[in-house]
């Protein structure tokens, strides 16, 4: 074990240090496609542009931090061992007891390798005990230890650690765990800082976004974060400096972009990623080789692509969970006649669509620790006999099993099958970032449940949000990617599925299509069975809450049976026309609201007069 | 004076202006941000600034020679306490906690508005012009109040009426009665009478005032005693423990529960209820050791109806952990946060 550490270490050195010298001898229109360890570092064409210094743009060399007082660093130490241990390890190697259920893969310090930073590809980051406004651009460590990284499991630490606190651990970070490197010694580091703080942005008109658009095209950033920047670009198996398995960002969700600093829509922070790369991963930095407009034209373009409301505003970010907000109720609007299967159509396009967030399930064996689908959007329709639901969801990989699974689409405990939860305690060898993509690719899939005879259910009881229990029974539908659409009964969340084929028939797969890191799946199922007597399936009843859950499953995370994405209780509500009282109401009120005011007036003006009444 | 009381009102002022552009987006919704742990001396201080700035607004126009009717004074300070509770605080607070709230600062501004005969006047005297309405003002106004008011009180009863998908409000008992015993992994806990094996003092005796010498200080960041690290590799008994709870913790709970213990983990923005937040004091600091051992061995499965058992993605960890790692693990959580358990008596 100690031996491996040691190699990977060495051996993560070594790319660092590659990236150093390509600094130094200020290599500029090389292009290096060299693969260390599986890590590919490009430096992108890069058009002869000189600067002063030979910076490039929007750079300026800085002088290195002062060290921190040995009573500081002391004091961190007790910080580090209360909050950070337990992840990042005794040696902060990030092999704590967390590390190994973890994907990203907590930081590994001994390399002095960050991510986010306002310095120059392969620099250490700004980090100066004196610099206490987490905000200023000056102080990169202190800024994610107060944010957080989105996405990942490193939280935010504002409000639980005070910025002294957080000064001080990373004083001991920084002096006691960065071994390969010191912030301090002039000899071998040096600081080239992006001047975020003074480069005059450029604003996001159409004309600029048209340029970024062009642009990542020709910086061949769609290489790997695809074509519609959904992170499902050729380059999926792209390894970190330690040799993990890692992804590039999907650009839709930026609130889960590691740099966003708790403020996803903010363009600062993709132009500060896009300058600096991100130091341990394939992401180079463009700052050699991209003027600093074309630069904020990308992040312009970059930004215009997180998902937005209808209107075109960002979506306003739930500020507990840095996600964005949740509304638990998918709304079914009513359509005249037939529901169109082009999600492109007018009738789609003006139902608003809901964000449902996922987790991974974690209840059960085997549970999943690494989810790979945060979200799906959903929008439904409803016509006189069916009700329609248009899901879609980033799946950065279209996954269909080769061949025949071993397992019946009924059976859920597919454990024996070789659908194992990740052990607590590997070693870095058998971790999840390492075996990320090894595993037996199974079915893409999508599924709902809703209860059935909810209408005899008293609120709030519900059938269990895993495929319902005993004794009430959950209505489910499967679809999985490779074109089958499944109804089946679920009776509890260990007992195998049973079937139901008259059912079958009836739902419809309107849609099921995966493109550029999008699955678009529109099912059809109908609003009730031909009996009144509905003991198998839900009735839909206008106007009413009925409870729903989603399930999603990755099939390149290895995901089947109840290793699994889902979502808590939504409610789906087939919206009414609006009913006549409505009107009549309010107009009743309205005229004895009249009628009041003329009796107040009456009987103030006799008052006045001396009568009384 | 008046100096002061410029300054004062102006701030009142600004604070005003910054609410106003909050919430209608003109400024960034985060530009003062609520923290979480600083949140409530926040809202307290903000309130404060906000009353302060009012005082010497009317302070100011009444040495100005333009003083503000009292009515309007009472009447926009309640808008403005509805207005600061609807937008400001965060996570929202439910419509009957702010109808509540907005009762008794109803009650405050007209205990306040008729403290004394004379106040008493100046507040009604604006109502009785415009119901007199003795001159051409008044007497537009009152034309205006006569049109206006059976139009708003229709048109909100008709959004009121009109059909909308709200969410509806389903309220959970978080700490529903424990049973008696439970039973774990064939062996069954009377919940009155045991006790965590491994809260123990160095002779292996159970020892709370022990154990409570060494978990985390309370205050800002809860950091380790000093001397007290359960890292260190001399730690032994109960210290040791508290490691091996954390590495369990760590590879359980926290995708949950939160690297702090806060509920903030990984996966906790996807469900509903969200998860425990163990720093918070209405949590373990205020259960039995026994009721979180109940709680965890049978997880959300395990709730009585009215802990939404069907909702709760709690596991069930006698499926997943011995009983000897959930004691652990009740330990660390004890340990991290700072908390004691309480004891049935």
């Amino acid at each position: 074990m100690g031996l491996i550490l040691n190699l990977t270490n060495n051996l993560g050195e070594q790319v660092v240090r590659l990236t150093m010298s390509k600094l130094r001898m200020n290599v500029k229109a090389t292009p290096i496609f060299g693969a260390a360890l599986g890590a590919i570092l490009i430096s992108a064409c890069a058009v002869g542009v000189s600067h002063a210094e030979d910076l490039p743009e929007g750079f300026a060399k800085g002088e290195l931090s002062p060290a921190p007082p040995a009573e500081m660093i002391e004091a961190g130490k007790r910080v580090y061992f209360t909050k950070c241990v337990w992840c990042h390890g005794v040696d902060g190697a990030g092999d704590g007891p967390g590390a190994d259920r973890l994907w990203p893969r907590p930081r590994n310090f001994n390399q002095g390798t960050f991510k986010i930073r306002h310095t120059a590809s392969g620099e250490l980051p700004l980090f100066n005990y004196n610099e206490k406004n987490p905000d200023s651009g000056k102080n990169d460590l202190l800024d994610t230890v107060t944010h957080g990284l989105p996405g990942s499991a490193m939280p935010p630490w504002e409000g639980i650690l005070t910025e002294e606190q957080r000064i001080q651990v990373l004083s001991f970070v920084t002096t006691q765990l960065v071994k390969d490197r010191k912030f301090t010694d002039k000899e071998s580091e040096s600081q080239t800082i992006l001047q975020l703080g003074t480069i005059k942005p450029v604003e996001a008109t159409e004309e600029s976004i048209k340029k970024g658009a062009q642009l990542v095209v020709d910086k061949k950033c769609i290489e790997c974060h695809g074509v519609e920047g959904r992170g499902d670009g050729n380059a999926f198996n792209l390894k970190d400096d330690w040799g993990f398995s890692i992804q590039p960002a999907d650009w839709h969700k930026c609130w889960n972009f590691r740099g966003s600093r708790q403020d996803p829509y903010n363009v600062r922070n993709i132009f500060r990623t896009f300058s600096t790369g991100v130091n341990g991963t394939p992401m180079p930095s463009f700052a050699d080789s991209t003027s600093v407009e074309d630069r904020w034209s990308i992040a312009n373009f970059v930004n215009s692509l997180c998902e937005r409301d209808a209107e075109g505003k960002p979506l306003s970010i739930d500020p507990l969970t840095d996600k964005p907000k949740i509304n638990f109720v998918v709304p079914s609007a009513p359509i005249e006649g037939e529901i169109s299967n082009d999600p492109e159509n007018e009738m789609w396009k003006k139902q608003g669509r809901r964000y449902v967030a996922m987790g991974g399930q974690i209840t059960h064996k085997p549970r999943n620790f690494v989810n790979r689908i945060d979200d799906i959007w959903v929008r439904s329709l409803y016509n006189d006999k069916d009700v329609v639901y248009l899901i879609q969801w980033d799946d950065r990989t279209k996954s269909v099993a080769e061949g025949k699974l071993p397992w019946a689409p009924t059976q859920v405990n597919v454990e024996n099958f070789g659908v194992k939860e990740q052990a607590p305690k590997t070693g870095e060898e058998g971790s999840i970032a390492a075996a990320q993509n090894n595993y037996a690719v199974y079915n893409d899939g999508i599924g709902f449940q809703f209860p059935i005879k909810w209408q005899e259910i008293p609120a709030p009881f519900k059938p269990r949000y895993l495929w319902g229990d005993a004794k009430f029974n959950a209505d489910i539908l499967k679809w999985e990617s490779d074109g089958s659409l499944r109804s089946f009964r679920g009776t509890g969340w260990d007992q195998d599925f049973e079937e139901r084929d008259d059912f079958e028939e009836k739902v419809k797969l309107l849609k099921a299509e995966w493109k550029n890191g999008q699955w678009t799946v529109m099912i059809s199922r109908p609003l009730k069975g031909d009996k009144d007597d509905y003991d198998e399936y839900t009735r839909f009843d206008i106007g009413k809450y009925i409870p729903m859950v989603f399930f999603a499953w990755d099939g390149h995370n290895g995901d089947a049976g109840r290793k699994m994405a889902v979502s808590a209780f939504y409610y789906t509500i087939l919206q009414p026309p609006i009913p006549q009282e409505v009107y009549i109401y309010p107009a009743v009120i309205a005229v004895g609201v009249v009628l009041l005011e003329g009796w107040m007036l009456t009987r103030r003006a006799n008052k006045k007069k001396g009568k009384v009444l | 004076m008046k100096a002061l009381m410029s300054v004062v009102a102006l701030i009142g002022v600004l604070g005003l202006l910054m609410l106003i552009g909050m919430i209608f987006g003109v400024i960034p919704s985060n530009t003062v941000r609520l923290v979480e742990g600083y949140m409530p001396m926040q809202v307290l201080s903000e309130l404060a600034i906000f009353v302060a700035g009012f005082a010497g607004l009317s302070y100011l126009a009444n040495s100005m020679g333009i003083a503000f009717p009292r009515f309007w004074q009472g009447v926009l300070f309640w808008v403005f306490i509805q207005t600061y509770l609807k937008f400001r605080i965060y996570p929202p607070i439910p419509f009957s906690v702010r109808a509540m709230y907005g009762t008794v600062s109803f009650v405050a501004v007209f205990m306040w508005v008729s403290a004394n005969e004379e106040d008493w006047k100046k507040f009604r005297q604006p109502i009785l012009n415009v119901l007199d309405a003795n001159t051409g003002f008044h007497k537009a106004l009152r034309t205006m109040y006569l049109i206006l008011l059976p139009l708003l009180i229709g048109g909100f009863s008709f959004m009121t009426m009109k059909p909308s998908v709200d969410e509806p409000i389903e309220l959970r008992t978080v700490h529903p009665a424990p049973p008696a015993s439970t039973k774990v992994h064939g062996k069954t806990y009377t919940l009155q009478t045991s006790q965590n094996p491994y809260r123990v003092n160095l002779e292996g005796k159970y020892d709370q005032d022990y154990s409570n010498k060494l978990i985390v200080e309370q205050g800002m960041g809860r950091l380790m005693a000093p001397n007290a690290n359960p890292w260190d590799e001399k730690a032994e008994g109960y210290l040791k423990y508290v490691r091996e709870g954390g590495e369990i913790f760590f590879q359980n709970c926290h995708f949950c529960h939160g690297d702090n213990l806060n509920g903030r983990g990984l996966h906790a923005f996807a469900f509903n209820p969200i998860p425990a937040n163990f720093t918070d004091p209405g949590t373990i600091a205020q259960l039995q050791e026994t009721f979180i051992f109940w709680r965890v061995a049978k997880g959300g499965i395990g709730l009585p109806n009215e802990g939404f058992p069907w909702a709760s993605v709690m596991p069930p960890w006698e499926q997943h952990l011995t009983t000897d790692e959930i004691w652990k693990v009740i330990l660390f959580e004890y340990w991290h946060t700072g908390y004691y358990p309480r004891t049935w008596d």
